[in-house]
């Protein structure tokens, strides 16, 4: 079942690390926003609304789109904020022009890093009753993943380790490794970093009007959510991802995942989060995990890139890496994707999943073409 | 041009309500030294922590279960960074399945050396039996429990 309207990404800007101290987050945000209007060639009078996603926690403001309102041209405008993942934002936003009645979007999320410590931040997205007392940050959810994940499946750490040498080869072998959490080695983790993303959503209407090309259409997408107790979940699994992928191809019509794309974004938090993605999406079996990722299938230039960006494991700007892969996939498809574009996609697939051990799952397809 | 940062530190205490539920699960570690379950009403799984509904049936749930002290694990992990309000590190912490339990429980791993990883995670393995131990002196809180691996009967 298609959208009603189908949605394209008519504009876009990624910022996958932003460094220096000479902007305030506020200006970050105007500046992101800014460079994806320029980018679709409109100005914020062209915008009908705005969906912004960001975490209070790391912001160190409380409802933060009270903040980010001005920045994002949200002054006497529509403007509504998802706090639960970056990339709800980019969902509410294309269903709002799916709906009819909205022609075009801007959707703008944001991740600081001025907090002083990032798992106490993340500490408090726990329940205050049974897991705060615990040190269960989302470096400690994924690595309990990951263990449920290395005894269900004998070889998953020798594909592990090649995802994580894959993505930060591929993002230019990065040197700052991440922190260790058993099982999970620094060179499966990234330490987070400050960055942001954009994107303008348009109707087709609005498109032919204006004459556009080098669209992103949005052909298909999921979402999900597991349930907030991890010791409620089967953590070796990822059902959320498989019902938010069921959906998205249903969307798309796409039938065969594995040969269906020309380039995949995946939120590798860790490279088992990759893996178990890989099983998700319908793109490897678990029992294929070790020999595909040694035969490089997944790597530029094998069956199916993944991640050319270099993924998480080279930039973490932890709330909105997921959707950095939205943007990522939306700009691989428009041509636009700079050092790492993959020539001649024709359709590709982002994964974004946030949260501790991936609670939070969507999957989105973009298309060349306006309709399947 | 010189920049300048502000830092702040903010400290709110918030004064959480537990509900009967939790509550009950809290005194009951405190005053019996016992871990107990509700029964889920549509689908009978023994929910561990307790929960007052089902988020699967959406029911209320039925009955209170005792579980444990017996069960196995399911996810570990080590860490090795402090945590504000928490014991000194390292830590061993996860998830164990208690015997009567159809959900996790999360707590402490206590009694395995943690100075070598490889060999604590050895000990520590999915699947591995353990048993549910009790401070002397209880609060009713989530430190008056921990995990230890069950030695094997002589």
């Amino acid at each position: 079942m298609g959208l009603k309207v189908q949605p394209g990404v008519i504009g876009c800007t990624i910022r996958p690390v932003i460094t220096g101290r000479t902007r305030s987050l506020e200006e970050i945000i105007y500046d992101t926003a800014q460079m994806a209007l320029a980018d679709a060639g409109l100005t914020i009078d062209d915008i009908d609304g705005i969906c912004v996603a960001s975490n209070d926690q790391f912001d160190g403001r409380a409802i933060s789109v009270m903040m980010a309102s001005g920045s994002v041209g949200g002054v006497d405008r529509d403007i509504l904020s998802t706090p639960s993942a970056g990339e709800h934002a980019f969902i509410l936003g294309a269903l709002r022009v799916a709906t009819g009645q909205f022609r075009t979007q801007l959707i703008v999320s944001w991740s600081p890093t001025e907090v002083s410590s990032m798992p106490e931040a993340q500490r408090l997205g726990t329940d205050p009753y049974f897991h705060r007392a615990l040190p269960l940050d989302e470096l400690s959810a994924h690595a309990l993943q990951a263990s449920a994940l290395e005894h269900a499946l004998p070889g998953a750490r020798r594909a592990a380790e090649a995802v994580a040498a894959k993505n930060r080869a591929q993002g230019g072998a990065r040197p700052e490794e991440g922190t260790s959490r058993w099982p999970l080695t620094p060179s499966m983790t990234s330490q987070p970093v400050t960055g942001a993303v954009a994107l303008v959503l348009a109707s087709p209407d609005f498109i032919a009007e204006r004459g556009m090309t080098k669209i992103a259409w949005l052909q298909g997408m999921g979402w999900a959510t597991e349930a907030g107790f991890l010791g409620d979940r089967d953590l070796s699994t990822a059902p959320a991802l498989e019902a938010a992928a069921r959906q998205a191809y249903a969307m798309a019509g796409v039938t065969d995942p594995a040969h269906a794309f020309g380039v995949a974004e995946i939120t590798d938090a860790t490279p088992y989060s990759e893996l178990l993605a890989y099983e998700a999406l319908g793109l490897c079996r678990r029992d294929e995990w070790e020999s595909r990722t040694a035969d490089g299938s997944f790597r530029v230039g094998g069956r199916l890139p993944v991640n050319p960006s270099g993924g998480v494991l080279t930039w973490n700007p932890v709330f909105c890496t997921g959707m950095i892969r939205i943007a990522e996939v939306a700009q691989q498809v428009r041509g636009r994707a700079g050092a790492h574009q993959i020539q001649g996609v024709k359709r590709g697939l982002a994964h974004a999943g946030s949260g501790f051990a991936m609670q939070y799952q969507s999957a989105i397809v973009f298309g060349s073409e306006v309709r399947t | 041009m010189e920049l300048l940062g502000r830092q702040e530190v903010w400290s709110i205490t918030y004064d959480h309500a537990l509900g009967e539920t939790a509550s009950s699960f809290y005194t009951r570690i405190r005053d019996e030294a016992a871990i107990y379950g509700r029964r889920s009403a549509g689908n009978g799984r023994v929910m561990v922590p307790p929960r007052s509904f089902s988020d699967e049936t959406l029911l209320p749930t039925e009955d209170w279960v005792k579980v444990g002290p017996g069960g196995k694990i399911e996810a570990f992990t080590m860490v090795y960074e402090s945590f504000k309000n928490l014991p000194p590190p390292p830590y061993a912490f996860g998830y164990v399945l208690l015997d009567g339990a159809d959900t996790a429980l999360g707590g402490f791993f206590k009694g395995v050396d943690l100075s070598d990883p490889a060999a604590a995670a050895e000990k520590l393995k999915i699947g591995t039996r353990i048993m549910t131990k009790f401070a002397a002196e209880r609060k009713g809180e989530m430190l008056d429990f921990w995990f230890e691996v069950d030695s094997p009967a002589r």
